[in-house]
């Protein structure tokens, strides 16, 4: 049985027949992870919805037409349209300068842009109440000039840059490193300069590993809960995010009104889920055409 | 032409945009990661040795450290073992809604932690879902530690099965096959021949759980219950610290924090290039 | 155009790829640069071409002009890359009116100027047919010839190529190597081309350049190098007796 081939078989192929494992094994190990994905992972989420419409559609959307909760929703919308594109520049950026030119402390930031994935969000919300916050280093000339960034729309904005700032940079690196330079270099001998090399020959080729980017990037802002709860100061209809609101609705007991908002976070997970698993899927196919 | 001028003119990129990009990058990482970062080793610094030792040994802390540390360790060993199982089966074998199942196991990553966080509570609360049934077995698992390793079970579930798929689907079958023609059974070769081929990213994937799951705040926070020295996580004492003013002692706190974060990081990218390797000649 | 290049040597990291390395080759010469792999042949030719700049000392000439310091556009050097390079998601078409469409908008020709130029390379490479097609619908055969008419664009005063048809089988090979030996006849362009292959090399070229680890080491028609290897790396590598 010639076997070579398997070595390049990607995600979509058809299983080993090599050797099996017996019928009864097989049906062990399906069920056995049947029920730990679906506890873990299928249970919480219908919990989400049932919970939310425990009383009623009616009262669903009552819940989601609160004042409250509507400049919630605004929040977390407006967060995520000034983060978004601005991580998606810095992922840009700092792919082409990783991937395109080799230098001295390459890997030391390749290190540090995944620092945000290691490090508590608690951690990421501290850092600038140290640095913004009363007591912090620019606290009291913030004060005399009566800006404030924590406990306000901009400290929120600061923690979610930093929470998500990996993951475009994350989905563009591996791809824009795996596909090499000669497209770039055959257009420069063609007299391109560099904003038409970015914009003709490589935006075309990466265009879905940064879509897969920029959705996980999206996703994680819209649903950032530990640097916000730090920096936000909970202010009711002025700096709470959705997450935020579905704590403070929590800690009142109005059980159905917070999962009212958490149906449509998960429900934006699951629209996540999609288009990630599409994008991602398109990317490695590129890919797949490019190292060909 | 003197070797000056020839140095001036020579430029070493071809490809345009390096200096551009390079320094829109560091501007970025400098403001948004450097700088508060050294806010933070400042204010443990000078926050005086006293206050710091003080705090990060306090009874309390070193409680959540048992909490976070600890229970931590527990999920990422259970997402080691059954994530494994998960990965296996979700390469090897077609079943219907494999696919959907496949695509699910990133909902930790996608699922805002908060919505996590409740839902897990309103499922084992001792009043509804699992909890009520659960409950006239005596066994309480909202708000207490059994709560917590559940919710970090969720959070680092995806890591395991993720990491370890891949090695799988580039598994040859002939090394298989030749351990079956050479006598082995189905649990032989896997004890010998899959298991030791999977082994590093095994490990990789369940230290990047356990990363993960130390700071996590969002799924913990709801259904811990937040008892003092029996289910506070570290995160929590952070806050904590900051609601009482007390700014160098949140630092200090997160001073521990990145420490062992960093030590976990280590760990894991030793781990990644032995997987590497190991999966490079696989 | 001639083109000379004097003392250039070429580190990676430490490594040695170009080694003072001096040459001269004269105006509508065709030139093959041979040698086996990692002898830094591709490393000297991307240097001449311009997408690799010498570390300090070296200097590339032009038709007597200094143009170390220049990108390889404005050298006017058209290079064919070992795997083609071509643009994925563009059709042939695109691919060679690429250079047209990047022209700073002054300069830049009319649509049916750009018709009329990129369909007479297209004959040029007889792909008339193939203009709609993708990359990865042509032959490895096929997108060689694009890659060599999306170079010719540029109107190249000189012509490099990186090991034109090592992705090639053997028929493909001997017809594409006619075909350049042809063309050549017939345009006259100073052309350097990169081969391991010592048959491909001696069949096509004016004249040979042997190197090795980074060091020129014999350079001459084929049948003076044949007749006098200078020393045992050439004896070695051409399958000569030894004295």
């Amino acid at each position: 049985m010639a076997c070579a081939s398997s070595l390049h078989l990607r995600r979509s192929s058809l299983p080993l027949r090599a050797t099996a494992e017996s019928p009864v094994a097989k049906a062990v190990l399906i069920g056995i992870t049947l029920v730990f994905l679906g506890l873990f992972l299928l249970l919480p989420l219908v919990v989400v919805f049932q919970e939310a419409f425990s009383k009623g559609a009616a009262a669903f959307l009552h819940a989601l037409r609160d004042p409250y909760t509507l400049s919630a929703i605004r929040l977390t919308l407006l967060v995520a349209a000034i983060v978004v594109p601005l991580n998606t520049v810095f992922g840009l950026a700092a792919a082409w300068s990783l991937t395109r030119f080799r230098f001295g402390g390459r890997s030391f930031l390749i290190t540090l842009i995944d620092l945000p994935l290691w490090v508590s969000p608690v951690i990421g919300g501290l850092i600038y109440v140290l640095v913004f916050g009363a007591q912090g280093w620019f606290g009291p000339w913030l004060r005399e000039h009566d800006i404030r960034i924590i406990f306000a729309v901009p400290g929120i904005v600061l923690a979610t840059v930093f929470v998500t700032f990996p993951f475009v940079a994350r989905g563009l690196i591996p791809l824009m490193e795996a596909q090499g330079i000669k497209e770039e270099e055959a257009a420069l001998t063609l007299g391109a300069n560099g904003w038409q090399i970015f914009r003709r020959v490589t935006l075309p080729k990466i265009k879905w590993g940064l879509l897969y980017g920029v959705i996980l990037c999206n996703a994680r802002a819209m649903g950032e809960f530990g640097a916000v709860s730090v920096v936000s100061g909970h202010i009711r209809g002025k700096t709470t995010t959705m997450p935020l609101q579905i704590e403070i609705l929590y800690n009142e007991y109005q059980f159905a009104a917070a999962f009212a908002v958490a149906s449509l976070l998960a429900l934006l997970a699951i629209i996540t889920l999609i288009l990630k698993t599409h994008a991602e899927w398109r990317a490695e196919r590129q890919l797949r055409e490019a190292t060909r | 032409m003197t070797n000056f001028q020839a140095q001036k003119r020579c430029r070493r990129h071809a490809l345009p945009g390096l200096g551009l990009t390079l320094g829109f990058s560091l501007l970025y990482l400098g403001l948004v990661v450097l700088i508060p970062f050294s806010a933070l080793f400042l204010k443990t610094a000078t926050g005086g040795w006293l206050h710091f030792w003080e705090t990060v040994t306090s009874p309390r802390v070193v409680a959540s450290y048992r909490v976070s540390f600890g229970i931590s360790l527990v999920a990422a060993l259970v997402n080691g073992v059954f994530g494994v199982i998960a990965a296996w089966v979700l390469v090897r074998y077609r079943f219907p809604g494999r696919r959907i199942l496949d695509a699910i196991v990133d909902l930790p990553f996608a699922l805002p932690t908060a919505v996590a966080g409740i839902a897990l509570t309103a499922l084992y609360a001792p009043n509804d879902w699992i909890g009520s049934w659960l409950k006239p077995l005596g066994i309480q698992v909202a708000f207490t530690r059994i709560g917590i390793f559940v919710a970090l079970t969720f959070i680092g579930l995806p890591f395991v099965v993720r990491t370890v798929q891949p090695v799988i689907q580039d598994l040859v079958a002939e090394v298989e096959e030749a351990a079956a023609c050479l006598g082995a059974n189905r649990w032989h070769t896997f004890r010998r021949v899959i298991f030791p081929a999977l082994l590093p990213s095994i490990l990789t994937g369940v230290t990047l759980a356990y990363g993960r799951a130390v700071g996590e705040y969002g799924s913990v926070v709801f259904i811990s219950g937040n008892l003092p020295f029996k289910t506070e996580i570290t995160p929590l004492m952070i806050i904590t610290k900051l609601e009482q003013y007390d700014y160098s002692g949140a630092a200090a706190i997160g001073f521990v924090m990145l420490v062992a974060s960093f030590v976990i990081l280590i760990v894991s990218n030793g781990l990644q290039s032995w997987n590497n390797k190991r999966h490079g000649i696989s | 155009m001639s083109i000379s290049i004097s003392n250039i040597s070429k580190s990676f990291a430490r490594y040695p790829a170009l080694n003072g390395v001096s040459a001269e080759i004269a105006s509508g010469e065709l030139l093959a640069l041979l040698g086996p792999s990692g002898s830094g042949k591709t490393t000297l030719l991307r240097v001449i071409a311009g997408l690799e700049f010498p570390d300090n000392g070296g200097t590339v000439s032009f038709g007597g002009h200094d143009v170390t310091s220049l990108s390889a556009y404005k050298r006017r050097a058209g290079f064919v890359f070992q795997h083609y390079a071509l643009f994925a998601h563009m059709n042939v078409f695109e691919n060679i009116a690429f250079a047209f469409r990047v022209l700073p908008r002054r300069k830049r020709p009319t649509e049916a100027a750009v018709r009329e130029r990129v369909g007479t390379l297209l004959e040029a490479v007889q792909l008339t047919e193939y203009e709609k097609r993708l990359p990865s619908q042509l032959s490895g055969g096929q997108r060689q010839r694009v890659a060599f008419a999306r170079a010719l664009a540029i109107e190249p005063e000189v012509l490099l190529l990186d090991e034109p048809f090592g992705a090639l089988d053997a028929k493909v090979r001997k017809d594409l190597r006619r075909w350049l030996r042809e063309f050549h006849e017939r345009i006259k362009l100073t052309t350097i081309f990169v081969t391991h292959d010592q048959d491909e090399a001696f069949e096509v070229a004016d004249r040979v350049v042997l190197i090795d680890k980074g060091i020129i080491q014999q350079s001459g028609t084929p049948a003076e190098v044949r007749s006098n290897p200078a020393n045992d790396f050439v004896r070695d590598f051409l399958d000569l007796p030894h004295k």
